[in-house]
């Protein structure tokens, strides 16, 4: 009897834990959230290109510094000395110190001059992944409120003021831009971020059958085909992804992690 | 009985701690971390050799990527079902093929890669080495899928899947020396294979 009360107590705890987290709009368990899927429309196509997207968990900031020092101290073959030419351009973790380690003042700061190499060897390593570009922009284009931010007012103008703001010397601490519907922050207005599949962005010719989306889109032509024309900070991210070689290491282009979340 | 109870708890924690040290330190890491062939042999910073994914080709052979040392690399990442791009860069590197003399043949190697690893399967490329007569100079292989993604981004390979299961994807021959380094890369189909010549040559 008293047993039974002890579960009933703790079932009731939990349903309130769980309908205030609901309240919240947040998914947010730990650190990392979770997204419950659904269709991604890509910014420069019709309706009848959406993606299905399965629900998956992403990390709720970018990695920072000091998180891939940690990663560099059990795997010293990624390190800045040790790193391979194969791996990473010459520009490697140039914002750290000469040898190992960085002033303590980006500790928090999100990781840069990183290639999508040493990005993806590190979610690997913590049991993740990168997410891909569509798994990405679907948690980038919600607003604070809602899934769909586009609907939010001053959302697209907020985002698009974050995306011209020109890059400081150093990054500021993450969790300072914004927070998500998600419980996930920074996808706007601090870094660029390494997505898995970033090289299936074409930006040049050579792509073979539906290449009018990407010719077209960078011809100018595309505007008339694409859903949104607030989508303007979706074409710059694609338009950099388009541009970028695998052991690229750049001043603003960072990472976060994603993780498969089992089907409902 | 009881200290056989209490023996196999033990057993079971010591295992438990040990893979979960393991996965702290990272060392449970899916991909090796290169150090193993690095040891080996004298691997260069810039060699595709460094990459120790698996591959298996179409003679049902499990191969590494480093097994293509000693020969210069002319190559190409391709998918069989390819309906028009692939079987035209097969054909400039069949053109670049002929053009060299007997002896330059037996020192290059050439090296077609899927980018399709779920539907070519080694039958599946016997049947292209067969459709396009590839003689043994010519190697086709796949592996999964990360590692098709690693070695894309190694080439510098843009690979865009579609809905059809086909992929968009840039063409680029690949020239690599006996070490496994990228000397030349030509982008697109029907270039003049001078170049390419010129380029293989100069690495025998």
């Amino acid at each position: 009897m008293h047993f039974n009360r002890i579960i009933f107590i703790g079932l009731g705890l939990g349903l309130a834990f769980s309908s205030l987290k609901g309240q919240q709009t947040s998914y947010s368990d730990g650190e990392m959230a979770f997204i419950p899927g659904g269709n991604y429309f890509p910014f420069f196509s019709g309706k009848e290109d959406q993606e299905k997207v399965d629900p998956f968990y992403i990390d709720r900031f970018p990695v920072t510094n000091r998180e891939f020092e940690t990663f560099l101290a059990d795997h010293p073959q990624w390190s800045k000395k040790n790193i391979k030419s194969l791996f990473a351009d010459a520009g490697y973790l140039k914002h750290w110190k000469q040898d190992s380690g960085f002033e303590s003042d980006i500790t928090m700061s999100p990781v840069v001059f990183v290639s999508w190499f040493a990005a993806q060897k590190y979610c690997e390593c913590m049991g993740k992944r990168l997410p891909t570009t569509t798994e990405w922009e679907l948690v980038a284009e919600a607003g604070k409120t809602r899934p769909d931010g586009r609907n939010e007012e001053g959302f697209t103008r907020l985002i698009l003021g974050m995306a011209s703001k020109p890059n400081p010397a150093t990054h500021p601490e993450v969790g300072k831009t914004l927070l998500n519907y998600y419980g996930v922050w920074d996808m706007h207005g601090l870094i660029w971020e390494w997505t898995y599949d970033f090289n299936s962005a074409l930006g040049t010719g050579g792509s073979r059958s539906d290449s009018n989306a990407e010719n077209t889109l960078f011809c100018g032509g595309g505007s008339g085909k694409a859903k949104d024309v607030d989508d303007y900070a979706a074409f710059l991210r694609h338009a950099l992804r388009s541009s970028l070689k695998a052991n690229y290491t750049v001043s603003n282009v960072g990472f976060r992690c994603a993780k498969d979340a089992d089907k409902p | 009985m009881k200290t056989r109870t209490f023996l196999a708890i033990l057993i079971i924690l010591a295992l438990f701690t040990s893979c979960k040290n393991k996965t702290e330190t990272g060392s449970c890491c899916k991909t090796g971390d290169h150090a193993a062939i690095e040891k080996s042999t004298e691997i260069s910073d810039q060699s595709v050799f460094l990459l120790d994914s698996e591959w298996e080709n179409y003679r049902d052979e499990k191969k590494i990527l480093s097994d293509y040392q000693g020969k210069v690399i002319v190559g190409a990442m391709i998918f069989t079902h390819c309906p028009s791009a692939c079987p035209r860069l097969v054909a400039d590197l069949k053109i670049i093929e002929s053009l060299l003399t007997e002896d330059e043949r037996s020192k290059v190697r050439f090296l077609l890669i899927s980018m399709d690893p779920e539907r070519d399967t080694p039958e599946q490329m016997r049947k292209f080495a067969t459709d396009h007569r590839l003689n043994e100079s010519w190697e086709m292989i796949r592996s999964d899928k990360a590692s098709t993604m690693e070695i894309a981004n190694v080439l510098g390979v843009r690979i865009k899947p579609l809905k059809d299961g086909g992929f968009d994807h840039s063409n680029v021959i690949q020239i690599l020396n006996p070490e496994g380094e990228i000397v030349f890369q030509q982008q697109g189909l029907n270039n003049n294979p001078e170049e390419s010549l010129e380029q293989i040559r100069m690495l025998l």
